[in-house]
């Protein structure tokens, strides 16, 4: 009879049902399935009689893959596990996000629940609610998902991803007002300039303003492509616009292990992000670097290219991979607010000051002014000029996308690399249900 | 009416003019692989859903959307008639 056999861990769970984070016997074969779930969640458990049930959020975020072996059905975090585990890179499938497997004893076919919404991605007419009411439900959605992670997580080292941006600042106050001594954690390129970027010195003026230790994390280049192996291993991508956004977190991630160690551990170190509003609001654009252009989006309009994004949230563990690898913990709040975000009307995705118009509805005068006015730069491409980032790094050193592609294939034993078509496609990984053989 | 390869046609005519393929590029074809023939990449493959999603009223699984099939024309087309035909409407 298949079994299934966990290889290696999963990453930790930070969903919540509206009013409480879920718990471990949330997902235990038999409890009721959890339909209201928002934010990361994966789950592989077992009973004593022999079923068991598989969960992964509907978002995607936290990830889980699946090979059959003569014996078992092998279920890992990461690709990479199963490929040392024997399995062929080719046989790896995703178990579809938004889906609880229950395995039931002498049961072949898991019986299948959905945890996907299905108003998420249908049109939203005039007639919904306002865009000031919907940042009330997110502000409020915020407040009680911060109060239930401060509540179990209160003696966390806990640490914000802060660039400067809109994103990131208002979860650097949220992260001041619900947790005791925040650590603010700023990422700058050094590439020669002299000067740091306009990022860190907006992230220094904030966490000096909202009250935040802070944390500067300037490293050369050498240092950042240390981590592209892990990289690419961990974030389970080549593409490059999630390769680059990797690569910062690598070395954020680094930073605050060494900042975390110094402190006595009773629980785990949590790095709050403002991951996903990008995502759930379009705020996305192609850069340009030396006449090339990179990043570059489907010509789709607004609320389709947002429903393109957030199914692409599925691929890539940039964020909460990446840091896994040095032992952190990372939330992203915005992710409990997804029901109010993806309810945002046509016709406010298509202004041009969508973001700091929402952003100041919901976090108002606790962001100082000079947030709201400053135009967005991606961390990965450093200033205006585009010369100062990761992407230009990148770029410089030959690291294109055809490269990244052959060394991610190269790590997980994938011998032609136009084979990875067939395990990322519009943003989706390869998927299936998997079932048991041998059981009757 | 729409002929026995009236999907294929269409789908051949969107894939043309979304991404710019001469109508004398003889390596063009329903068979061909359109992705490893560098026809269509991650961000066109994005488009190409959208179209079928709005020309056929079909969103491609995501079982189908990794298969084999989904790398060509024809492979395409038969997909849309399937789940045309699941759907209980004609492609």
């Amino acid at each position: 009879m298949s079994e299934v056999r966990l290889v290696g861990t999963l990453d930790p769970n930070f969903a919540w049902d509206g009013a409480r984070l879920y718990e471990a016997q949330d997902f235990r074969v038999g409890s009721p399935v959890p339909r209201e779930l928002r934010g990361a969640a994966v789950a592989v458990t077992r009973e004593h009689d022999g079923g068991w049930r598989i969960l992964r959020d509907p978002l995607g975020l936290n990830k889980l893959f699946w090979a059959e072996s003569a014996e078992a059905i092998l279920v890992a975090a990461r690709p990479r596990k199963l490929v040392e585990a024997g399995c062929s890179f080719d046989d790896i499938r995703a178990i579809p996000r938004g889906c609880v497997l229950d395995f039931v004893p002498r049961e072949p076919q898991p019986v299948e629940h959905s945890l996907r919404a299905e108003a998420w991605f249908s049109a939203h007419e005039s007639a919904g609610p306002s865009v000031e009411q919907i940042a009330g439900q997110i502000e409020a959605t915020l407040r009680g998902y911060l109060t239930a992670l401060a509540t179990r997580y209160h003696a966390a080292p806990v640490f914000v991803c802060l660039s400067g941006g809109l994103d990131s600042s208002g979860i650097a106050v949220l992260a001041r007002e619900h947790f005791a001594d925040p650590v603010a954690v700023s990422f700058d390129l050094d590439r020669g300039r002299g000067a740091p970027s306009e990022d860190r010195r907006t992230a220094e003026r904030l966490a000096r303003d909202l009250g935040l230790a802070f944390l500067d994390v300037t490293v050369g280049e050498h240092a950042l492509f240390e981590a592209l192996d892990v990289v690419l291993v961990e974030g389970i991508d080549w593409r490059d616009f999630n390769v680059h956004a990797a690569l910062v977190n690598a070395a954020l991630a680094s930073a605050i292990a060494r900042a975390a160690a110094a402190h006595a551990r009773r629980s785990p170190v949590l790095v709050l992000t403002g991951d996903l509003a990008n995502e759930f609001l379009v705020d996305y654009q192609p850069e340009t670097y030396r006449d090339a252009t990179y990043y570059d989006l489907p010509a789709l309009a607004p609320s389709a290219l947002r429903t393109s994004l957030v199914h692409g949230l599925d691929t890539c563990h940039r964020e909460v991979g990446v840091f896994a690898a040095w032992g952190l913990h990372v939330v992203q709040p915005y992710a409990a607010a997804v029901d109010s975000y993806l309810a945002l009307p046509e016709t406010f995705l298509k202004l041009e000051d969508r973001k700091p118009r929402l952003s100041r509805a919901i976090f108002g005068t606790r962001l100082p002014e000079y947030v709201y006015r400053r135009t967005k730069v991606r961390a990965q491409v450093g200033g205006p000029k585009s010369d100062g980032g990761v992407l230009a790094a990148c770029a410089d050193r030959g690291l294109d996308a055809v490269w990244l592609r052959r060394r991610f294939a190269e790590l997980h034993r994938v011998g032609d690399p136009s084979r990875l078509d067939r395990f990322i496609r519009a943003g989706r990984y390869r998927a299936a249900v998997p079932h048991r053989h041998g059981v009757n | 009416m729409r002929t026995e390869t009236g999907v294929e046609v269409r789908v051949e005519t969107f894939l043309r003019a979304q991404f710019s393929i001469s109508p004398r590029d003889s390596g063009f074809a329903w068979d061909i692989d359109i992705f490893e023939r560098g026809y269509v990449d991650s961000v066109g493959v994005v488009e190409l859903l959208a179209f079928l999603a709005r020309e056929f009223g079909v969103e491609v699984p995501e079982e189908d959307l990794l298969s084999d099939e989904f790398s060509t024309v024809a492979g395409i087309a038969r997909i849309i008639r399937r789940l045309r035909a699941a759907s209980g409407r004609p492609a």
